[in-house]
């Protein structure tokens, strides 16, 4: 299981991780809806929606903090092509284990209020990626795979501010 | 070696008043820390004797709640990895609570979902002082117990009787 975590992390740059992993679950469910229909589309757009609700709520936290959030980039690398119900649904998992990731992240930090906030963070999108998955895994948010996603180079808000 | 003299005596004697650990009083006591280390492996030893319980009396259950049963022996795992045990000593396997298995599949299923969310919300009271590391851990095991809550309440729709 990877550490590479461990040490302690600052607030702001744990924080615009996340709304950067936030930022990247909303591109992608944009293009992982377009492959689904029925109920699967509707679980994206509803997952979609909340992904939107906690970048905003991420912002909110970083403007209190006096520091301008990361913009979204205007598109992202996507790790495989998406051409399938079955493709977008590992899309969906693979953004939400993400997400997930980004969150454990802000639990390094240690001010114990924040930390609590990432944790309970942690949980929606371990169970998102767990329901697009089929199956769960022991430790969510644990290991060292890069973000699911990534700005494409070159496009406005790729870099993350401190 | 040290003599006694006029200047070193009183020296002497503010060194022993300093509070510190006294060697010849045993072992120091265990620090926050390491004991909520412990109490995260006898929680997750309960967990898995209330898993193994249920899945022996029923049976039909038990394909479903054997991934949950790995992935709590996994948290324990990697639990019991972060003590440094002495030489000679290892952390007891101690199961301190032992609920009886309720009289059907969907109560037993409650009891297990119970325990689970009972279980997440307990790693989340151990993030305060813990190290990074620590927190993290605790904090991916609450995430993980969070998803078997969820598993289970499905589990349990299709196992209304």
């Amino acid at each position: 299981m990877d550490e590479q975590q461990a040490s302690s992390a600052q607030p702001l740059p744990a924080l615009q991780a996340a709304l950067a992993a936030e930022h990247a679950a909303v591109y992608g469910y944009g293009v992982a809806g377009a492959m689904l229909t029925g109920t699967e589309r509707a679980a994206a757009l509803a997952d979609w929606r909340s992904h939107q609700v906690a970048r905003d709520t991420l912002e909110a936290m970083i403007v209190k903090l006096g520091a301008t959030p990361v913009a979204a980039s205007a598109a992202y690398e996507l790790p495989f092509a998406v051409r399938s119900a079955r493709s977008a649904r590992r899309l969906a998992a693979a953004l939400e284990d993400g997400v997930t990731q980004a969150y454990l992240g802000v639990v390094a930090v240690t001010d114990t209020t924040l930390r609590t906030f990432g944790a309970l963070a942690m949980r929606t999108p371990a169970n998102r990626a767990a329901a697009w998955r089929g199956s769960t895994i022991a430790f969510p948010g644990m290991g060292d795979s890069p973000p699911p996603i990534s700005p494409r180079p070159g496009m406005p808000g790729d870099t993350v501010p401190a | 070696m040290l003599a006694a003299s006029a200047t070193t005596l009183p020296l002497f004697g503010a060194l022993s008043a300093c509070a510190g650990p006294d060697p010849l009083k045993g072992p120091p006591p265990l620090s926050a820390d390491v004991r909520a280390l412990l109490q995260a492996v006898t929680a997750e030893q309960n967990l898995i004797w209330i898993y193994k319980r249920t899945m022996a009396s029923y049976s039909a259950l038990a394909p479903s709640l054997g991934a949950l049963l790995a992935e709590h022996q996994a948290h324990l795992a990697q639990l019991r990895g972060r003590i440094v045990e002495p030489p000679g000593k290892s952390v007891p396997a101690t199961v301190t609570s032992k609920p009886a298995v309720p009289g059907t599949p969907a109560t037993a299923l409650a009891q297990l979902r119970a325990a689970e969310q009972s279980a997440s919300t307990a790693q989340l009271r151990r993030l305060a002082g813990a190290s990074p590391s620590l927190a993290q851990l605790y904090a991916s095991i609450a995430a993980s117990e969070a998803t078997h809550v969820t598993t289970l309440t499905a589990l349990a729709r299709r196992n209304p009787g």
